[in-house]
């Protein structure tokens, strides 16, 4: 059955962010939802459901044998949101790539759809270094790396291949198996009503302006930050003081040279314009 | 078929033989996923890019090593997932928990893959705990007391762990090639069984600070049964489950069971001493 929705992104693009307007929207309540109750939907990279569901331990596998099996995690999650009947939304920071069998990680025949986040790829560097407690050298530099990826080492997430940031935002959005509607972070910030109910409508859920207007005042970006510091957020990593840190755009101009800005908008140039950080004239928007 | 043994097995009383059929499934499986299948006494495991495991009757074990794959890898499987499947069949309760005796008290640090029950019993062997098993540990019931039993005489350590213990890599096996991950020496484990007074179930959160508390009531059989190796398997061993059912309410009356909850990156003798904090008090 078609019921996994991938939440999508490149990291710090503000999947994050999504998950928790979607679990205000969807439990429809007055007060905003705790941060605990989007730690309970883990992230499609989950190591633990690997073990549980596949009955090996994935760390005595290597990256690429964990992969072969992935596309069965899903389909087990899949049958589970069935007898429940409900949608089981996954965050998902790989990029849509095949194992090694030739087959997709996120089967076609268990996937309703995808939203994809698109971010700013210099202010995802800078918010990447933030999160990772990591020199911004190093998060820019992935942003070029064809063969980047993230976690899968000795304990912790399952490997995800990312690839660069261009080859991460065409890999979900040129694969034709899974209907997806791309989001920009920007917009989410912007014109979040606009830019929400078109996500929603796409999810084909019921839609209702307040209660709509209510999952956005309900996950804003200052009240994210407020719970964090009050009782922490178990996604953030040990040694990142904040997961939800500056929430806004262009905060790369305060961290990255000029040379830097050039390198990424050389490299990424016809990504950046298709999504608006470069206008007709060639110059940056955000 | 050949009957081998260029494979050890960790148990007494299993036969271990290569088989060249491909075993396509089982005959009436109860539970089946593409790459096992389980009933109550027969088990299906296809490890892809390694090697095929068909488990019978807690007794045998038939294996069919894939084109070109090494012992090493063959062998790892054996002693982990295949030993589950064994003492599943034989309605041995395993947990996934490394153990050892300290000070008088039967102890078992369990926990997710990654936890750091290996690396921790291992610190707890050099200051003065006799080891009993890594990473699986079955139990029985005798009466008032539940019963570890020594099955993995060998501890899996990564690189960084070792490391971190100050142990020199003395040319120590690799589990696989291509893994940093090693098999320490065999260690002089506890003959015989050893009584089980302290479970620690070890977790790990993103936090500097170590957090710690000790169960009761039902909530140890609820985090009790989170920790059996390989449930999975149980899906397919209906009348198993049940068995255990009963077990674990006996475990849950006779054992201590703490949750430890250590610093994502935190230093493995600090851990120790937590958890020695918890055995003692």
């Amino acid at each position: 059955m078609k019921n996994i929705v991938w939440l999508a992104s490149y990291p710090k693009s503000g999947n994050t962010w999504f998950r928790m307007f979607l679990a205000n929207y969807l439990k429809n309540a007055t007060e905003p939802v705790t941060l605990d109750e989007i730690e309970s939907t883990p992230i499609a990279s989950n190591e633990h459901d690997f073990e549980k569901l596949i009955g090996l331990n994935p760390f005595e596998l290597t990256p690429d044998e964990v992969d072969l099996y992935r596309p069965d995690i899903y389909r087990e999650l899949s049958k589970e949101a069935e007898e429940s009947g409900k949608v089981n939304y996954k965050k998902v920071h790989d990029a849509y790539t095949q194992n090694k069998d030739g087959e997709p990680l996120f089967p076609e025949d268990i996937s309703k759809c995808a939203v994809y986040f698109v971010r700013n790829p210099m202010d995802v560097c800078v918010s990447y270094a933030n999160h990772s407690a990591t020199e911004i050298k190093k998060t820019f530099e992935k942003l070029f790396d064809e063969k980047s990826s993230m976690a899968g080492k000795k304990r912790g997430q399952l490997r995800q291949i990312l690839m660069s940031w261009k080859s991460h935002v065409k890999s979900w959005k040129d694969q034709v198996l899974i209907p997806v509607h791309i989001t920009r972070y920007e917009d989410m910030l912007q014109k979040p009503v606009e830019t929400f109910s078109s996500i929603i409508r796409f999810l084909e859920l019921d839609y209702d302006q307040e209660r709509l207007e209510r999952a956005i005042r309900n996950s804003d970006f200052k009240l994210l930050q407020q719970m964090e510091q009050e009782s922490g957020f178990k996604e953030k990593m040990q040694k990142c003081e904040n997961f939800f840190w500056k929430g806004k755009t262009g905060n790369y101009r305060d961290y990255l040279s000029n040379e830097q800005i050039n390198r990424i908008v050389e490299y990424n140039y016809d990504v950046m314009k298709e999504f608006g950080y470069i206008d007709e004239n060639g110059q940056l928007t955000v | 078929m050949k009957t081998i043994q260029p494979f050890d097995f960790p148990l007494k009383n299993v036969i271990v033989q290569f088989s060249d059929d491909d075993e396509e499934h089982l005959p009436s499986p109860i539970l089946t996923r593409p790459h096992l299948e389980v009933n109550e006494n027969d088990f299906l495991l296809k490890v892809k890019n390694v090697a095929e495991y068909r488990v019978q009757d807690g007794e045998r074990v038939f294996v069919r090593p894939l084109n070109g794959i090494d012992k090493a890898s063959v062998q790892l499987f054996l002693e982990g997932s295949v030993l589950g499947a064994i003492l599943h069949q034989r309605g041995v309760l395993p947990f996934h928990g490394s153990s050892f005796e300290y000070k008088g008290k039967g102890v078992m640090i369990c926990g997710n893959s990654g936890a750091g029950k290996s690396s921790i019993t291992e610190a707890f062997c050099r200051n003065g705990a006799r080891f009993v098993s890594d990473d699986i540990t079955p139990v029985g019931v005798s009466g008032k007391e539940t019963k570890m039993f020594p099955v993995k005489s060998r501890i899996k350590l990564w690189d960084d762990s070792l490391k971190m213990l100050k142990i020199e890599n003395a040319g120590f096996d690799k589990i696989r090639p291509g893994l940093d991950k090693f098999y320490l020496p065999s260690r002089e484990v506890i003959s015989g069984e050893q009584r089980l007074d302290h479970m620690i179930v070890l977790r790990v959160h993103n936090e500097e600070k170590f957090e710690m508390h000790e169960l009761s009531g039902m909530e140890k059989y609820n985090v009790l049964r989170k920790q059996i190796y390989r449930s999975i398997y149980l899906k397919g061993m209906p009348e198993k489950e049940k068995l255990y059912f009963k077990h674990m309410f006996q475990v849950a009356s006779s054992v201590r069971i703490t949750i430890v909850v250590r610093p994502q990156i935190c230093n493995i003798f600090d851990a120790m001493e937590q958890i020695q904090k918890a055995i003692v008090s």
